[in-house]
């Protein structure tokens, strides 16, 4: 086992976080740090707690005791727009995605761009659309036209940037990224791991939650692995080879 | 007809003929226009067959008839897109009706203030399913079946059944009275469409309904209070149904405790019919209005064309039908455009 050191202070720190759903340990006692610049894998087999693990992140879910410091800093992250406003966005697996709404209404959910009129919050829908349209475009997707077309209908890599366009957008330094490449072929999956590089090398801190463990090995910087809600281990892509991570999800211990 | 406006479909050259498709084309794309075209088909018709449908009289009729439908479909509507039911309209109308008629009258109470009273009583109403379904995550439907019961008990511990007559002019007006030309009521119900339709298009409250109505959980994961939406969209429902109670009691003349009892089949029609989905997320103020105004000729047609009183029912349960198996096609394919788009 080995840990490679970042030398910043991490942006990210998860501390003690447990979660019990019922009877059921979801989590127990689990750290995890990012930094800038970083792709961390987080990796585990069903119901390891990944899901959980990040919907505590971002706010989506409360943690029964711990702590995450922002910066170095102890904060409360009591629902998914206090994560968003601390630079954190997560595009989930799901991709939560609204399908009777159109690209653009999807890239700026949660955060509209709106005109006052009489103090009623109209939406700017022209400058949204001319905006998510042009953000789409620099992601890569050059089929579509106008950011006007309803969601229902378009390709899974197409949901797919609109999920990372509507994250990229909340000015994120931390992006969680659930099974990411889950939906996509295999060219769809090579633009989007791209992507993920670039946005490392423009500074971001990247949560990437996977079951693919090629995919981890080859982007990840660390890749820690949960086991029945506990922290098992971190690896360091460069220095194992793929069956450790594997006898790691498997087993909970490298032999 | 307000729909989304276009940036990709419009032909940029290559002749006229390719315009005029690409125009056709994007005006049968808007989710209205299928209704729209049926109203059109369905007026035209009646106009040819029947010389009593087109008379002054008689149009002037059905569109009384319509605004009270409307209007409250609309609020129907602006709910079902947020991914519930409000079965409780009919019984708000009732209660709102009876609290106006006897405040002025047996009260004597300022008759302004008895009409600002009536549709705060609709708002209340309104508030109180809102708080039930949001607070509580109570089922819509059987929850506004339930509330309905109140709210009707309520209004006959009011009124023991009586109905409230002499009703003094300013109560009157809004169902009876004219601005120039134009009834009064058919001036709020088209005001109330186009508030209602730039409400849900073009506003964030609008867009978050139809996020909640869309997909809740993507809703609550992008920070939406779906709890206050829910909320919103039930007063604003609550609101327009007793609306629609002061119309009707001008309309008629008196204040009486069943005044809306048969108004909630004809407002979900007018709902559907006007392209609303009911597994919510989508829909138009516009199409309800025109789908309110085929139902409201339609049923106007079968009087006018003598057609069996007790056979008229299979008509009307029969329009439903067809709305719900349009409802279950547009589940699949949201409008002519998305499909036409799809497949270029």
């Amino acid at each position: 086992m080995s840990e490679t050191e970042v030398g910043t202070r991490p942006i990210v720190t998860m501390r003690g976080i447990s979660k019990k759903y019922a009877n059921v340990v979801a989590l127990s006692n689990v750290d995890l740090r990012l930094h800038s610049s970083e792709i961390v894998a987080l990796v585990g087999d069903n119901g390891a707690g990944k899901s959980t693990l990040i919907k505590v992140l971002t706010g989506a879910v409360h943690p029964d005791s711990g702590v995450i410091d922002i910066d170095g800093k102890a904060i409360a992250i009591t629902k998914p727009s206090v994560a968003q406003d601390l630079g954190i966005s997560a595009i989930y697996q799901d991709l939560a995605l609204f399908n009777n709404l159109d690209a653009s209404e999807n890239v700026f959910a949660g955060r509209e761009m709106l005109r006052r009129v009489l103090g009623i919050p109209f939406l700017r829908r022209k400058k949204m659309a001319q905006e998510a349209y042009q953000l789409l475009k620099r992601l890569g997707i050059v089929t579509m036209s106008s950011a006007k077309f309803k969601t229902a209908g378009l390709s899974g890599g197409q949901r797919q940037m609109i999920a990372v366009a509507r994250a990229m957008g909340m000015n994120a330094r931390v992006m969680v990224l659930d099974e990411p490449t889950a939906a996509l072929g295999v060219r769809e999956s090579g633009i989007l791991l791209d992507l993920v590089r670039t946005l490392r090398e423009q500074g971001m801190a990247i949560l990437l939650v996977t079951h693919r463990v090629p995919d981890a090995m080859l982007l990840a910087d660390r890749i820690v692995v949960l086991k029945g809600g506990e922290v098992h281990g971190e690896l360091d892509p460069q220095n194992c080879v793929l069956d450790d991570v594997i006898e790691l999800i498997v087993r909970g211990r490298v032999a | 007809m307000t729909s989304q406006t276009d940036l990709g479909l419009v032909a940029q050259d290559e002749g006229a003929w390719r315009r005029l498709w690409a125009f056709t084309r994007n005006l049968l794309g808007y989710r209205e226009s299928g209704i729209f075209i049926a109203l059109l088909v369905i007026f035209v018709a009646l106009l040819i067959i029947s010389p009593t449908f087109g008379s002054r009289y008689n149009l002037t009729v059905v569109t009384l008839q319509m605004a009270t439908i409307a209007i409250m479909a609309t609020g129907q509507t602006l709910v079902i897109i947020s991914g519930a039911f409000d079965v409780s309209q009919a019984a708000v109308t009732g209660f709102s009706a009876m609290v106006t008629g006897l405040l002025a009258v047996n009260a004597g109470l300022n008759p302004f203030l008895a009409l600002g009273i009536g549709l705060g009583t609709g708002a209340l109403c309104g508030a109180v399913n809102g708080i039930l379904a949001a607070r509580f995550k109570l089922h819509p439907i059987i929850m506004t079946l339930a509330t309905a019961v109140i709210f009707t008990s309520l209004t006959y511990v009011l009124s023991h059944g009586e109905p409230v007559l002499n009703l003094p002019g300013p109560l009157l007006w809004m169902g009876g009275g004219s601005i120039g030309p134009f009834p009064a009521s058919v001036a709020i119900m088209l005001l109330v469409v186009a508030v209602m339709q730039v409400l849900l298009t073009r506003t964030r409250f609008g867009l978050r309904v139809r996020q909640v109505g869309g997909n809740v959980e993507a809703a609550r994961l992008t920070g939406v209070n779906v709890a206050a939406i829910t909320l919103g969209v039930f007063i604003i429902s609550g609101l327009l149904s007793a609306l629609g109670a002061l119309i009707e009691m001008g309309r008629i003349g008196a204040a009486l405790p069943t005044i809306g009892s048969t108004l909630l089949f004809p407002i979900i029609t007018s709902s559907i019919l006007g392209g609303t989905l009911l597994s919510g997320g989508e829909g138009s103020m516009v199409g309800t209005l025109f789908g309110a105004a085929v139902l409201t000729i339609i049923n106007n047609a079968l009087v006018i064309l003598q057609v069996d009183p007790y056979a008229q029912g299979v008509a009307q349960g029969g329009l439903v039908v067809a709305a719900l198996i349009i409802d279950q096609f547009r589940r699949r394919q949201l409008t002519l455009r998305d499909l036409i788009r799809r497949e270029l």
